[in-house]
This record gives C-alpha cells, structure tokens and sequence, in this order.
C-alpha cells in the first residue's frame, strides 16, 4: 500500500490542475462566505440569524470544486487511456482507489481548513459592519465559542465527504462530464427536490437522505430541534453516501476491463 | 528454457465479436518474438490479458509462470508498452515517469537513467501533451525499462517513428533479446519484423496461424523457386514450360520459375539460345511469406475482380 500511495501522491503533486482546483477550493468558499456576510444585516431590535452557518454559507460554492477536483483524479486518466498505465503498474486496483481516496482526502482536509478558516476570518471582519455585535446579541463567529467550532471542523469533513463520494462515483462512471453531472446532480438539485414536495414527511424523508441537506446540518448551532436529523447523525447520511459510492466503485473496478 | 509467457488457450468475447479464438503460444527469453497479423487478430486483445488488463472467458496467461496481477512489483517484471498517447499530457515526461517509479518502490536516479537512455534528456522537463508521436514511443519505452524486466511487451512500437527511430528501436531490441531478455512486440506489418524479430508468432482471427522461426518461415514460402533475369522474356517461358515448369512474371526481365532446378534451367537457355544474365534461388521477402499463411484469415480484404478495380 506504500508504493501506491507514494504513486498517487506523486500524481497528484505533478499534475498542474491539482494547484489550481485546491486554490479555487479556498477562494471560492472564501468568497461566496464574504459575500453572504456582506448581504445579511441584524437589527438593534435582534435578529434571529444562525451566526456560524452564514459565515460558513461559502461550502456551497467551494463543494464544487472539491467534486471537480475529486472527479478529474479519476476521469482525467480515463480520458487520457493513462488508468491501462495505472492499472499495469499496480494491478491491485482496491489498493489504488483507496490510495486515491487518501491522497484526495488528505489534500480536501488541507484545503477546506484553510477555506473554513478564512470564511471564519472574513466573517468576523464583515458581520460586525451589519450589525452582528455582541450588543444586539449577535456576536461575530469565534472558533472559541464551542458549537461555532464544531459547525466549522464539521464542514471541512463534509469537504473531505464529498470528495469522497465523488471519487467513488467518477470511479465507476468513468467519463469526466457524465461524472461531473451527476455529481453537481447530487449536490445542487438533489436538495431542491424536498422543497417540491406537499406530504410534510416525504418532504422530510427525503431531506434526510439528500447529502447535501443532510451534511450540512453540521453548519447548524440554533434551532436544532426544528432540523430533520441531528447535525453529527447528517454528516453521517453523507458518510453513508461516500462509502457506497466508494464500495460501488471498488466492486466494478476488481472485475472490468480497464478500456480508455 | 523456461516460457518467459505462456498464453494458454485465451477465449474472449466483446459482445459479439470474437476478439480470442483459443490464443495459445509461448514467448522464449533470449530472443525477440514478432506477435504479427492483420489488425483485427487479436493482438493488442492477447497483450491486454497478459497484462491484466482485460479478463479473457477461458484460458490463462503467466508470466515468469505467474498470473501478471500476482506480481509483487509488476514493472520490474514486465516492462509495457501498450498505447503511447496513454498520459497525461499536462504532466512532464519526467514526473511520468516519477509517479511509475515510485509505485514499483524506485527512484528518481533510475528516471533520470531511463530517460538519458531513450534519448529524452533534453526534453525531460517539458510537458509530455507537446510531444510528437515519435517522442510519446521513447517515452513509452522509457516507461517499459524503468523496472530493468527480464520481459519486454511492446504493441505497434514502430508507430510513428522516423527512419532513425526505427532503426534505434530494431536496434535496442536486439540488444535486449541480446542480454537475454524475452522480448515481445507486436506488428500487423510483416517487413517491420525483418532484421528485427528471430521468431514469429502470426495471428488471425483471434488465434495462433503459424509458431515458426524467421529463418524456416523463408524457407519454405522459398522453396524450390528460383529467380530467373533475362531480357527475352517471351522465348524463356516458352522454352521453360515445354520442359514442363511453372514460370511466373515478377517484372519486365525478372521471371520465377518453379518445378525445375537450377542446372537444368541453365542448361535449357543455353540449348535454345536464349540469353539471360542471372539465376539464382529465390528468397522470398517476410512479406511474400506472410501474406501465403494469412490469406484465409484476413477479414477485411480487397478483391479484385476482372475489370480490375478494388472493391471490399
């Protein structure tokens, strides 16, 4: 297992688009997180706003490129015929998809932290501006405040997910835009679908299987009893998520021909 | 001696179509084994399996006596080279070959000797989607000799090449089979295997039409004919066939005769007065030889009726 996670790394480390896809995971969760925070306003009159999910509102756009990135691992070799290379030179293919899955994961980790962490920090020097001050009872996020903390460390593991469940379904698709399709598929309309519905528990049935709902309830610190599902126990509908996507890949790849 | 790779017996389906039809054949270390055949014979299919690539419905493929996806570190077993525009184009040629030597557990000293030793030195660093075809095959020999392997696989190596390249290629080939490594390459055609191969396996239809060496092949598509020069054409044949020969036009002065030696067809001219400057025996080319063993296996072949246009 050494040998194919040295192999992945080094991948990883040498193909340009790595660079480019983990800075765009930071800029844009930075940005749209600064945006966000930009557009709310609180009131003297209070304001009741959920303080740590708006600063971390970003994930939704910085999710994207943690798929894009985790998708291409896979189909840029696909594409390219190189995975006749990959699979030659390692021929047990579990072990390369999971060292696939450690080198993306390890990358997303480093990425998202520094995306969370500047969210945070953009957070805390735009909200005061509109309003969120400990003297309307807002106060700007702090990662030493305890469920802000929490909100934040979950999110980079609904990164790290993500990408996750990415991998394993471009693994098995194979082609760069069916995969990247059916990835954003997953992440942006599957979430709406809920919304469409009248029956109150299909509507929450469904928000509780959806990953991207239900991930993101780890963003949540007030109101928690209104959510479908704990924040922990929705990060762990995306874990589930992951881990089937991973296992379906695992089973197809052992056994297919490996065609470009 | 022990098979460098055996194929047993490979059957494979891809829908339909019958892509191996019982492949059985052995490669020897020591010399270089030409895999030919019309494309379509199931070639690049049978260098799949052995590699591990594709799963063949029935039969095996060892190598060194092994199954290849048992091997420990397969590229210093076998050394590959399937498709040379199978990279990643933004990579350099250099961390290509990087991440190849870091997933056999080698290092960057032996990239840098592989490269020098295919001529990419100067183009190390540069980006590998840049290369033309010509560079993509060193570069994909390159990959093959990273692991120092006792066995050599290479599909179509020939490809793309310029003369030069050909002749380094027939050249490095040589001297690997030289070393005493089982060399395997692969070819749908015949005259890129003279000067290069010492054995030939020929495929078609999915399946082994004739396991011969390079030298007995020659021979026996030669046999017996002989080559006959001569500016008077007409009257040689006249006076060959009345001694019961079989005469062939091969070009304005050039005749092939068989069913008569030599000797007797010297001395035949010579009663009837027919001048002629050269007899000797006929060497038939590779190409001549191959295209008599897969004539019935060739699936796409030209026709050429009466009126004297191709049709297929």
């Amino acid at each position: 297992m050494r040998r194919e996670l040295r192999a992945e790394w080094t991948k990883a480390r040498t193909a340009p688009g790595t660079a480019w896809l983990l800075s765009a995971v930071v800029v844009l969760t930075a940005a749209a997180s600064a945006a966000v925070a930009a557009t709310v306003s609180c009131t003297a009159g209070g304001c009741d706003q959920d303080v740590p999910r708006l600063g971390l509102a970003g994930i939704q756009a910085g999710q994207a490129a943690v798929a894009i990135m985790a998708v291409f691992a896979v189909t840029g070799e696909y594409g390219s015929g190189m995975i006749a290379t990959t699979f030659a030179a390692m021929p047990r293919r579990g072990r390369v998809l999971a060292a696939k899955a450690a080198v993306l994961t390890g990358l997303t980790l480093a990425a998202g932290t520094v995306a969370v962490l500047a969210s945070v920090l953009a957070a805390r020097l735009i909200l005061p501006g509109n309003g969120f001050t400990a003297a309307n009872g807002h106060p700007p996020p702090s990662l030493a405040d305890g469920p802000t903390l929490g909100a934040a460390a979950g999110t980079v593991l609904y990164l790290a997910l993500i990408a996750l469940l990415s991998l394993g379904a471009a693994t098995a698709l194979r082609d760069s835009a069916t995969a990247a399709g059916v990835v954003c598929g997953v992440l942006y309309v599957l979430p709406l679908i809920p919304h469409m519905l009248a029956d109150p528990g299909w509507r929450r049935l469904l928000w509780q299987a959806t990953p991207a709902n239900a991930g993101l309830a780890i963003q949540t610190t007030t109101h928690l009893d209104d959510l479908p599902l704990g924040p922990w126990e929705g990060l762990g509908v995306t874990a589930a998520w992951a881990a089937a996507a991973l296992l379906g890949a695992w089973l197809l790849v052992r056994t297919r021909d490996v065609r470009a | 001696m022990r098979a460098a790779i055996e194929v047993i017996g490979l059957r494979k389906r891809y829908g339909r179509t019958v892509a191996l039809d019982g492949m059985s054949f052995t490669v020897l270390p020591g010399r270089v084994t030409g895999f030919v055949g019309p494309n379509g014979a199931g070639k690049s299919t049978t260098m799949r399996v052995i590699l591990g690539l594709d799963a063949a419905d029935e039969g095996s493929a060892l190598v060194g006596g092994r199954p290849y996806r048992s091997l420990r570190a397969p590229l210093c077993q076998v050394g590959a080279l399937l498709d040379a525009a199978a990279l990643q184009p933004s990579r350099t040629a250099r961390n290509h070959l990087l991440w190849l030597a870091h997933s056999q557990g080698l290092g960057a000293r032996r990239v840098d000797a592989v490269i020098e030793q295919v001529g990419l030195g100067a183009v190390a660093r540069r980006r590998a989607g840049g290369f033309s075809l010509g560079m993509r095959q060193r570069l994909g020999i390159a990959a093959a000799l990273l692991g120092d392997p006792p066995v050599l696989i290479l599909d179509e190596p020939v490809n793309g090449l310029d003369p030069e390249g050909v002749v380094w290629i027939r050249g490095l080939l040589r001297s690997l089979a030289a070393e005493g490594r089982a060399v395997l390459v692969s070819s749908h055609l015949m005259s890129e295997m003279q000067d290069m191969a010492d054995h030939l396996v020929v495929a078609g239809r999915g399946r082994v039409v004739e396991d011969t060496s390079v030298a007995d092949l020659i021979a026996a598509a030669s046999d017996g004919r002989v080559t006959l020069r001569t500016t008077a054409r007409t009257e040689a044949m006249e006076a060959l066939a009345r001694a019961g020969a079989r005469v062939a036009v091969q070009d304005r002065d050039t005749l092939t005769v068989s069913g008569l030696e030599a000797g007797r067809i010297v001395a035949l001219l010579g009663a009837n007065d027919v001048p002629f400057s050269e007899v000797a025996a006929h060497r038939a080319s590779l190409e001549e030889a191959y295209m008599e063993l897969t004539r019935d296996a060739v699936e796409f072949r030209a026709t050429i009726p009466r009126d004297g246009t191709a049709t297929s």
